[in-house]
């Protein structure tokens, strides 16, 4: 199977007014559809940035150095090069960290799932759309999708609202969803529960998941493969069980160890 | 209707109420310490049996407790008093000069928004660049100048050196430029300003992030997902600023000759006609109450949140 999203030699950096800082640093990554990768590590070691700059939301002062990033073969960031407005919403859908802000306030569910559904799909008819709509938050496994497209984001519960926010990203079934830290802001329940919907997601629909967490436990539950990343640099790369039982780096054995145990 | 709901309409009610009885004592007090009117309504000169006449006349031998009450009653049934200078009713005075002030206000207004609103999302959407900084200095160059002599170098130019508006006087919409020009200038930078610094939040929240990750771009994502986040700080400042110049628009109405409230205003306090000023204030606080219910009404349309 050929790769779905390749990172080669990605390195990124921040223009600030005392000096550049490197963000990334020649970061290699593969993954293919139907196929979860976790990218791991501790606060400030640039997973995020590498998730934002798969669908070019990097920071104005932010710019790539050297690298690409490819989509199905198709280069969509190198340096100079942005054509991410091309695969952004249809190609690749993104789930943000915490629902209750990545949700427009104002907007009832049913007009954000119609707005980006509008933006990517032509002529699509209004009982397209709903038709659309419901289909996906079935999807999602939510019992009543009527009541939840009637909604604000704040009538929702946290759950709730991550799983329509997941619904948002693959309304428009891209062949890549990146999820930053998506169930962070959620109670350990409902994050078992987004795990187990992420799986599904990527069974049933074979896209291609790039799963960015801080938590360890939860990357070896889901992730075929795990990237863990220090400073930057993507330190150890592989398939999850060997990173986790048997870690070759120093800086994923401290944060194996670093897991609270009840022992 | 929620309990919440009702409870939430029933305090904001209670509390603009509140608001509304404090502002009408104040001027009623403030119009008891403005001095004897009897003074000048008859001179200094003025014997003692003539002044205890006129004051028996306006009802100012009374105690003050009854005085206060058929003031209260007055304002309840729309009776404002009547001018010691005009010898007319005040609400009909103000109902008369209210059409030039509102045609004024709803101009300069106008003009405020229409400027100020995009000048500030420009200088928001481009922040930190040449756009940002000369829309920024343009705003606060817009809060510096004084109005009135703004105003003045307006007449000036257009009026004096290039002959192209009239310098004052009301009639035709060509009398209408000049002075709602002047009054915009204000509003337009508060709003420009305000606009900015909005704009800038809104921008910065993540479901703009999140609307960009789903392909949302240009335009549709600065009005529709940023700016109506943003409005109703906007929203309140405008409503304000329009509430303070349907109460009296004094420096532009006086700089330009305008027959609009402002002006009678400026011409009750030189009289001391403490009634109509009294009745100019009282007008004011009522129309101030009526736009802060305006406010709560279309915040409660636009958020979700607060309903």
């Amino acid at each position: 199977m050929s790769e779905l999203l390749t990172v080669s030699g990605l390195t990124v950096t921040a223009r600030l007014a005392a000096d550049d800082l490197r963000l990334l640093d020649a970061v290699d990554l593969e993954l293919r559809a139907g196929q979860i990768i976790g990218v791991v590590g501790e606060s400030g070691s640039g997973k995020t940035t590498l998730a934002r700059a798969v669908v070019g939301l990097l920071e104005r002062n932010v710019r790539v150095d050297q690298g690409a990033i490819t989509l199905a073969g198709q280069t969509v960031v190198a340096p100079g090069v942005d054509r991410t407005d091309r695969i952004r919403g249809s190609a690749v859908g993104m789930v943000f960290q915490d629902a209750s802000r990545s949700l427009n306030p104002l907007m009832k569910v049913r007009t954000q799932l119609a707005e980006v559904l509008r933006r990517h799909v032509r002529d699509i008819t209004r009982a397209e759309v709903e038709r659309r709509s419901v289909e996906v938050l079935a999807q999602m496994r939510i019992t009543d999708p009527t009541r939840v497209l009637d909604s604000y984001p704040h009538q929702l519960s946290g759950g709730l609202r991550q799983r329509a926010a997941i619904g948002l990203a693959v309304v428009t079934r891209p062949a890549l969803v990146i999820a930053d830290e998506c169930t962070t802001a959620l109670d350990v329940t409902t994050q078992t529960k987004v795990v187990e919907l992420f799986r599904t997601l990527v069974d049933e629909l074979g896209i291609g998941l790039l799963f960015v967490t801080h938590d360890l436990m939860l990357a070896s539950d889901l992730c075929d493969r795990i990237a863990v990343m220090s400073r930057g640099r993507v330190v150890e790369h592989g398939d999850a069980d060997q990173v986790l039982e048997q870690p070759q780096q120093e800086y994923t054995r401290r944060l194996l160890a670093a897991i609270p145990s009840w022992s | 209707m929620k309990a919440s709901t009702v409870r939430r309409v029933g305090g904001r009610l209670a509390s603009l109420f509140a608001s509304l009885l404090i502002a009408l004592s104040l001027a009623f007090v403030l119009g008891r310490l403005s001095g004897d009117p009897t003074t000048t309504i008859l001179g200094p000169m003025a014997p003692p049996e003539q002044r205890a006449a006129l004051r028996h006349e306006l009802g100012l031998d009374l105690p003050l407790v009854v005085q206060y009450l058929d003031y209260l009653k007055g304002v309840l049934t729309g009776d404002l008093g009547q001018s010691l200078q005009f010898y007319q009713s005040n609400t009909s005075m103000i109902a008369d000069r209210l059409p030039y002030t509102l045609q004024l206000v709803a101009a300069g207004m106008s003009l405020a928004l229409l400027v100020g609103v995009p000048l500030g999302v420009l200088a928001a959407t481009r922040e930190g660049t040449r756009w940002d900084r000369a829309a920024s200095t343009l705003a606060l160059l817009g809060q510096s100048v004084p109005v009135f002599w703004f105003g003045m170098m307006l007449v000036v130019l257009f009026a004096v050196k290039l002959g192209w508006l009239p310098a004052g006087q009301s009639g035709t919409p060509k009398h209408l430029v000049l002075p709602a020009l002047t009054m915009s200038v204000y509003p337009m930078a508060h709003i420009a300003r305000l606009t900015r610094a909005s704009m800038s939040e809104a921008l910065a929240e993540p479901y703009i992030d999140s609307a960009r990750a789903r392909g949302i771009a240009g335009w549709r994502i600065v009005w529709r997902h940023a700016f109506k986040n943003a409005m109703m700080p906007i929203l309140t400042i405008v409503v304000l600023q329009t509430g303070i110049l349907l109460s009296g628009a004094v420096a532009v109405e006086y700089v330009y000759s305008w027959p609009g409230l402002g002006q009678l205003a400026l011409q009750a306090i030189q009289f001391r006609d403490f009634p109509l000023v009294q009745a100019i204030v009282v007008f004011g606080a009522l129309v101030f109450v009526l736009l802060n219910l305006l406010v709560d009404l279309v915040h409660s349309i636009v958020d979700p949140r607060v309903r």
